[in-house]
């Protein structure tokens, strides 16, 4: 007979752990997250500062000592992380939310605030997604759309460093659990990049990756907003999934280059938005070919013409080609989008008609109405 | 091969006392399912195991209901039976697949339950 460990207990028994201030307990402190505890195995995790983990590791130790004293308690896993503030309160659980806007079905988080969400993806890395991301946004933006960004690429969030908001933090709310996002061009912006250092390294676990996909929602207190657009992880993994689950997902919009390889991957991103009934708006071909900003020649590096070839193929509109261009790509990395830091280029227009396309789609999709049935409880 | 599932349900209609679901598609066909066959043919791994050679016969839940509908993305619902049974995603491709097979199922059911020496 195993008899079940209370998490009451557990938290009692971390009262004696002291926190990082060696004088307050990591339980007052806010410090321990939610307790999983299953079968007489206990795990949690313990938020620490970045760059702490090291000199906090015999807090960890204790804490991991005091519960395997508890009767039924088989193992301990504790680990520290450093995704949120010390000193803050652990995250209510998503049961604590305000009930839902008036498009939204229960078990999905409430954005009652934002009108459209449009996720830009891509099947793998490295195709120019974020970038992709922030012109569209801010190609919505100059389109006279209130527009926010999600960089939801948790592994490797870039939005603070192109939009130029490297090393910001964003400020708490009014209500203490609250994050305001920041501003950046007349965009709403908020990044995982924010609330972590920028060189950490990223090693989430499935679970923490839901967790913290949906505290990014929650939390944030979004303003009134046309559009959000959410720079999805790249991939088909758990975090697209939660994504897709979580919130109502307007449309989807691929970004891939014009490689066979890329296109395999692009293919794959496509299908698993189909599976889960996310409409596909279209498919974005970045990388497509290159100017020389010398002669001017045109080379199709990767050929070109492959993902318009494949939106044909599999029926989603192609939205449009992005070259391959230094203008491009210094004005990202340095933090000035092309789209406002040169919005006559032939870049920049690009990108607008990629925008106008995208929200065509969109409206023609919502026209047809394939969202979530009526669901009637007599 | 990686298919998708193009039909959406319009309507997901819950009555009154709890024990009957039915769901019209897009294509005009509409199902009616009892709460016990949506509980006995539910998708979870705790009906389904991981293999057919898994698969459970649940018995007794002639008078099961469903507490309530949640949705899953826009792909699904979560159907919360009144006997704990939370876990199964039912897919608009599974209620439609049960739906079009539903006299079978429901025969191999009670089949099974005769075998097994079990009752509803």
């Amino acid at each position: 007979m195993s008899e079940e460990v209370s998490k009451e207990r557990v938290l009692e028994m971390l009262q004696k752990v002291k926190g990082p201030d060696q004088d307050s307990d990591i339980v007052s402190l806010g410090l321990v997250s939610e307790i999983v505890e299953n079968g007489g195995k206990v795990y949690f995790s313990i938020s620490i500062e970045p760059g702490r983990a090291e000199e906090l590791e015999p807090m960890r130790q204790a804490a991991e000592e005091v519960v395997g004293r508890i009767d039924g308690v088989k193992s301990v896993a504790v680990t520290l992380t450093a995704d949120r503030k010390p000193g803050q309160d652990s995250a209510p659980q998503a049961g604590a939310a305000p009930a839902g806007g008036p498009n939204l079905a229960s078990g999905q988080i409430p954005m009652p605030n934002i009108k459209n969400i449009i996720a830009v993806a891509s099947g793998k890395g490295g195709v120019g997604k974020s970038t992709t991301a922030v012109n569209l946004a801010l190609a919505f933006a100059a389109n006279g759309l209130k527009t926010g960004i999600l960089d939801a690429d948790i592994y490797g969030p870039s939005i603070p460093r192109l939009l130029g908001l490297a090393g910001q933090h964003p400020e708490p709310g009014g209500d203490g659990d609250s994050i305001k996002p920041m501003k950046a061009f007349g965009m709403e912006v908020m990044s995982i990049g924010f609330l972590v250092d920028e060189d950490a390294p990223m090693i989430w676990r499935g679970p923490m990756v839901m967790s913290a996909l949906t505290q990014m929602l929650q939390f944030v207190t979004w303003g009134e907003l046309d559009v959000l657009v959410v720079d999805m992880p790249p991939g088909t993994g758990d975090a697209q999934l939660t994504m897709s689950q979580a919130v109502p997902i307007a449309g989807a919009v691929i970004v891939s280059t014009p490689q066979d390889l890329s296109l395999i991957d692009a293919r794959k991103g496509l299908n698993m938005f189909k599976q889960v009934k996310v409409p596909v708006l279209g498919i974005v071909e970045n990388m497509s070919y290159f100017l020389c900003p010398s002669c001017g020649e045109r080379s199709n590096i990767f050929s070109t013409g492959g993902a318009e070839a494949e939106a044909e193929a599999i029926k989603v509109p192609f939205l449009g080609a992005v070259p391959l261009h230094m203008d491009i790509r210094e004005k990202s990395d340095a933090g000035q989008p092309i789209t406002v830091s040169d919005p006559k280029s032939i870049h920049a227009g690009i990108y607008r008609s990629i925008a106008d396309k995208a929200w065509d789609e969109l409206e023609r999709i919502k026209k047809k109405n394939v969202y979530t049935p009526k669901i009637i409880v007599e | 091969m990686f298919e998708v599932f193009e039909l959406n349900p319009t309507e997901i209609r819950l009555n009154k006392d709890k024990d009957q679901l039915t769901v019209t598609f897009e294509d005009g066909k509409s199902f009616s399912y009892s709460a016990e066959f949506l509980r006995i043919t539910s998708p979870s791994a705790e009906v389904q195991g991981h293999a057919e050679h898994q698969r459970k016969t649940v018995p007794g839940k002639k008078n099961v209901k469903i507490e309530s509908i949640e949705s899953v993305g826009n792909y699904a619902i979560q159907l919360n039976f009144d006997d704990g049974h939370d876990t199964g995603i039912f897919s608009w491709k599974h209620l439609y697949e049960t739906g079009m097979n539903h006299d079978k199922l429901w025969d191999r059911y009670l089949d099974e339950m005769q075998e097994k020496g079990l009752s509803r």
